[in-house]
């Protein structure tokens, strides 16, 4: 079964690619994790129960996800010479709908979103599927996907992520063979540092330069690790790389170790993500079936191997000095540096950490090359990224774009903007160790050096977008606690400052704010940045900076004038009922869990202040938006509804 | 010896070992650079955060920890700059948030210009460690990479952050050493002799028996420490063993004595 | 956990690399939590000071060491879902459920359960699906798009009464 010859690696594409052309009808459900929670599984269920009654003869199978979340569930079809169609939201209803009209050859229905013609997977070239179809949009004309450019995202949503044939159907392992087969370790070593490419954790340091660091180290043993700890709330890139792609993260993974004399790989994924562990496990399995990984790798004298090791819900894990505490089984503390991994890594041995994504651009720059991969993306700053686009904007998804690409292209050409007919205000890059950055820098082209200039930085490229009903300072409250829960407690910049922090942050939405809290914030702030001993303390005050800098009227608003203009913060707000618009349905009396709200049916309701506990039941429940906040410092009340 | 190379400290040139760190220098040169994790039987953690020099000329540029950054040919730091002064000063105002009950962390904040305007935190009459506490980990380390007993260890994350046993209970594994208490830097952990057993009060009211001198009866060391040591020393003398320190150099300054007169003595 | 089995687990784990935190993460899976004795036997088993193994217990979020209710619900708290009130279902939670004030216990892990161990309520950083936002996870189960409204009914099918 193992593979060693590039005529056997081959015949594996050839039966992959059956797979993905078979001369019958192809269907395949989304499944990742957002797929599933969609309720894809239950389609997939339906679609295997008709095509078992009707006798159909289908190859079914589950693909990844193509990155456009929130219209999921989604389902690939392939017809034979046709263009491959994706249907979007689709629910039990619409699978015998759909099937009826592949039975005729046609595409049914209005679930029908958008057309593939062709498809570039970029270390497996063009593949075409088709053309025809008139009535359904081009994939390269719907607003969402025709600004993105997928390099990383490749073969996400289009490949059975559990199926190594078709990885390689698709180019996979043939960038492994050249690199063992035909290249010596500098000449990769050499074509990653020409590439450009630099860490997609989030620090960005040029990743050829760190794998010859590694390899000038004389070591015996060597390792390669891959930071699979995504822990930025409102991330999830690497999370769809590995359920929807695992392999080129092997790939990637083994061409590391090949270059900088490593044998073993360990893969240190959070354990949040058991979709991705039981992927990747079953993806290093079938590796090592085909020869991929384990001995003498395509009848090479390289031998490599991986394992994987799970995380156990620290988010100061994903820092590469307490990674590797983590896995020699003592605390996620964060080490001094130097000696840095490079040097002295794992079990004290030359060690090379890179993220997801770093590993999963290898391939493509073994395949197409430094020079191609170069010329994409802006100056220092080679290649794409994939950002997780979430928050108050239209298209919630994954996007891969250009690195440069200004912010403005991402929230409103791919995003769509706002929702509810809001006006954006900000967005937040970085995750906690980022800042906001408000609309009128939204020209900012997004790569490392831009972000940093301005306050925020890269991270691992989570971009939350923030509307008029969000709070600057309750944000900035919300990712302080969150940066001072996963301290490690180390050291006391972190520990204890980021604690002072949140006090006064929450004091500051209680309406307790003092007048010199802005200057403490900014102080502390400062401290807090240069003397923490690892990039979590110094990068945990950046939303507080961020936001003081661009948004220090929210923050005066709230210490001086007591109100919160967004309406989140509950000290400063009260929930009242709109008289002329209340029916008396009596909706929000009989839901308010403390009886605040007075009011019989069919008479105007009103809400007792003194009860209220500002749970926003009401406001939810209420069928005729007759409920609404209005600041504690309104004297006339009337008079601030003006509709 | 390794390879000597020229440091540049607040503008004096000194000598240094290749890779010796600039805060064992300086406490070497007598030059006031405040420490509290620091140790020198122990690789340095940059835990306390309070030794911060600016690098003037080398790497990394600006504000670090002298106990982390390494000597090469050309390193030049100043100890007192503004920068460092403004940020040392917040450093020991949180430490005085931190661990209220210690004299030391005030004289320390006296001394680098911590004029207090915040009201003193209060003291938890339940904190095994009287609010002295500065999670610098020497305890934790000296048990551990030195004694190798590892008894005591951190719980929890963060600022919930406590050192003690396991589950806040007594110790199975103590040797009563008082290492911990020894490198403590703001003397938190309290031990006590009391009759024939040292209590470690701070950890837990931890006990250990403590061995009754065979000549005055005075108890003097724990049982598990003298089979600690003599497990690493495995030479030592009865005498040693069983004595307490005063009966010993009674003992053996008789038999030097003696041996000096060439009497021998079986 | 009788020795036998612990050594079992303990078995399947010949490299060191990830070896305590694969081993913790096994047995509780299979017991719900750390139980003090079966921390007693793996320190005996691995050679690793009980003080290390405490130590690791209490600083990763993941580690219970105390047995968890019947049902537990987790709120995430990821930044996609905080932007869509996620802290007020986490209120919300705490209040039909009836579980004490107060964000988080002295060990700094957020764990409340009820009195009668029917129900335990969670938090968790991001579960990566924010495009869901907000989310709860109850048994495994993920609901998306979670309003407070929405909570009673949901709870109702874990046989919570009002």
């Amino acid at each position: 079964m193992k593979v060693i010859s590039i005529e056997a690696l081959n015949r594996i594409k050839e039966k992959g690619l059956k797979k993905l052309f078979p001369d019958k009808l192809r269907i395949a459900v989304g499944f990742a994790t957002c797929g599933i929670a969609a309720g894809g599984d239950k389609i997939f269920a339906e679609f295997e129960k008709i095509i078992e009654e009707r006798g159909m003869q289908v190859y079914f199978t589950q693909v990844g996800c193509i990155g456009y979340c929130k219209e999921e569930p989604l389902v690939n079809v392939t017809l034979h010479g046709k263009p491959l169609v994706i249907f979007n939201q689709v629910n039990k209803e619409d699978v015998p709908k759909i099937i009826d009209g592949l039975l005729k050859d046609e595409i049914l229905g209005e679930k029908a979103f958008c057309k593939i013609e062709k498809w570039d997977h970029v270390t497996g070239g063009e593949i075409f599927y088709g053309e025809g179809f008139s009535h359904i949009t081009n994939y390269t004309e719907i607003p969402y996907f025709k600004h993105q450019k997928k390099i990383v995202l490749r073969n996400a949503g289009l490949i059975n992520p559990e199926d190594i044939e078709e990885y390689v159907a698709v180019g996979g392992y043939f960038s492994l063979f050249k690199a063992v087969r035909e290249l010596t370790p500098e000449e990769v070593i050499n074509e990653v540092k020409q590439s450009g490419l630099r860490g997609r954790g989030g620090a960005g340091f040029p990743t050829g330069l760190k794998w010859e660091l590694t390899k000038k180290e004389k070591s015996e043993v060597k390792y390669v690790i891959c930071n699979a700890d995504e822990g930025d709330p409102g991330a999830y890139m690497n999370r769809n790389e590995m359920e929807s792609d695992p392999h080129m993260i092997i790939e990637g993974m083994t061409i590391g170790g090949y270059s900088i004399g490593a044998t073993k790989g360990y893969i240190y994924v959070r354990a949040e993500y058991p979709l991705a562990i039981k992927r990747l496990k079953k993806a290093i399995s079938d590796a090592k079936k085909y020869g991929f990984l384990g001995k003498n790798i395509f009848g090479t004298e390289f031998s490599f191997d991986i394992s994987l090791v799970k995380g156990a819900g620290a988010f100061v894990c994903g820092e590469e000095t307490a990674l590797i505490a983590s896995i020699e089984g003592r605390l996620g503390m964060p080490s001094p540096r130097p000696p840095f991994p490079s040097q002295e890594g794992l079990w004290g041995k030359p060690t090379n950490i890179n993220n997801v994504e770093t590993w999963s651009n290898i391939p493509v720059i073994i395949k197409k090359g430094s020079s191609w991969f170069s010329k994409i993306g802006a100056e220092k700053n080679s290649g794409t990224k994939v950002f997780s686009l979430v928050g108050k904007v239209k298209n919630i998804g994954l996007v891969e774009v250009s690195l440069g690409t200004p912010l403005r292209k991402i929230v409103y050409d791919i995003g769509g903007g706002g929702t509810k007919g809001k006006s954006i205000k900000a967005v937040q890059t970085g995750g906690p160790s980022g800042g906001c950055i408000p609309t009128r820098l939204f020209d900012t082209p997004v790569d490392y050096e831009h972000l940093k200039e301005i306050g925020s930085i890269m991270g691992s490229g989570g971009i939350v977008v923030m509307d008029e009903d969000t709070c600057m300072v309750n944000i900035a409250k919300y990712f302080t606690e969150f940066t001072q829960h996963e301290s490690c407690g180390k050291c006391v910049p972190c520990r204890e400052g980021l604690k002072e922090a949140s006090q006064i942050l929450s004091a500051i939405t209680e309406g307790k704010g003092e007048e010199d809290n802005i200057k403490r914030l900014k102080e502390i702030g400062e401290t807090i940045k240069v003397t923490s001993l690892c990039g979590l303390g110094q990068t945990a005050p950046n939303p507080v900076l961020t936001t003081i800098r661009y948004f220090e009227n929210e923050y005066e608003d709230h210490i001086i004038r007591k109100e919160c203009k967004a309406k989140v913060c509950k000290n400063l707000i009260n929930f009242y009922i709109i008289p002329e618009k209340c029916v008396g349905c009596m909706a929000c009396s009989e839901k308010c869990p403390v009886g605040a709200i007075n009011g019989e049916v069919k008479l105007v309701h009103t809400i007792d202040q003194e009860k209220c506990i500002k749970c926003g039941t009401c406001e939810a429940v209420c069928p005729l938006e007759a409920i609404i906040r209005v600041s504690k410092q309104s004297k006339n009340i009337s008079k601030t509804y003006s509709g | 010896m390794g390879e000597l190379v020229k440091i540049k400290i607040n503008n004096n040139i000194y000598e240094a070992e290749k890779g010796e760190p600039v805060l064992k220098v300086a406490k070497r040169e007598g030059i006031d650079i405040p420490s509290l994790c620091y140790h020198e039987t122990l690789k340095p953690q940059g835990a306390c955060r309070l030794c911060l020099v600016e690098v003037i000329e080398g790497k990394p540029r600006g504000i670090t920890t002298s106990c982390t950054l390494l000597s090469v040919n050309g390193l030049e730091v100043m100890t007192d700059t503004p920068e460092v002064q403004k940020h040392r000063k917040i450093i020991l105002e949180f430490y005085l948030a931190q661990a209220p009950g210690s004299q030391e962390i005030k004289r320390l904040a006296e001394k680098y210009g911590v004029t207090e305007v915040k009201p003193s935190k209060e003291i938890d009459p339940n904190d095994p460690l009287g609010g002295k506490c500065i999670l610098c980990g020497l305890c934790v380390r000296v048990c551990d990479e030195i004694m190798g007993v590892n008894a005591i260890s951190y719980i929890g994350r963060g600022n919930y952050t406590k050192i003690n046993t396991p589950y806040f209970e007594k110790s199975e594994v103590c040797i009563g050493c008082k290492a911990c208490a020894d490198v403590c830097p703001t003397s938190a952990i309290q031990i006590e002799d009391i009759n024939d057993k040292r209590v470690m009060k701070s950890w837990s009211k931890t006990e250990a028996r403590l061995k009754r001198c065979e000549r005055c009866g005075k108890y003097f060391a724990p049982n598990l420490l003298i089979k600690h040591t003599c497990k690493i020393y495995d030479e030592l003398d009865k005498e040693v063993k069983n004595l307490c320190p005063d009966c010993r150099r009674k003992v053996l300054s008789k038999k030097v004595f003696i041996s000096k007169k060439r009497i021998i003595i079986k | 956990m009788q020795t036998e089995e612990i050594r079992e687990i303990i078995s399947k784990y010949e490299d060191h690399s990830g070896r305590i935190l694969g081993i913790l993460e096994e047995i509780q899976d299979i017991e719900g939590y750390l139980k003090k004795d079966t921390l007693i036997t793996i320190s005996k088993e691995l050679d690793v000071p009980l003080s290390q193994l405490y130590s690791l217990s209490t600083f990763y979020s993941f580690f219970n060491l105390r047995s968890l209710g019947r049902h537990v619900i987790t709120v995430c708290m990821g930044t996609a879902c905080h932007v869509k009130g996620a802290s007020y279902i986490l209120e919300r939670l705490q209040e039909l459920l009836d579980v004490q004030e107060g964000e988080v216990t002295e060990d700094g892990k957020f764990l409340l359960t009820t009195e009668d161990h029917s129900f335990s309520l969670n938090i968790a950083r991001c579960f990566g699906c924010c495009s869901m936002a907000p989310v709860i996870n109850i048994d495994g189960t993920i609901y998306g798009h979670i309003s407070a409204k929405d909570l009673p009914e949901i709870l109702k099918k874990y046989d919570w009464r009002e």
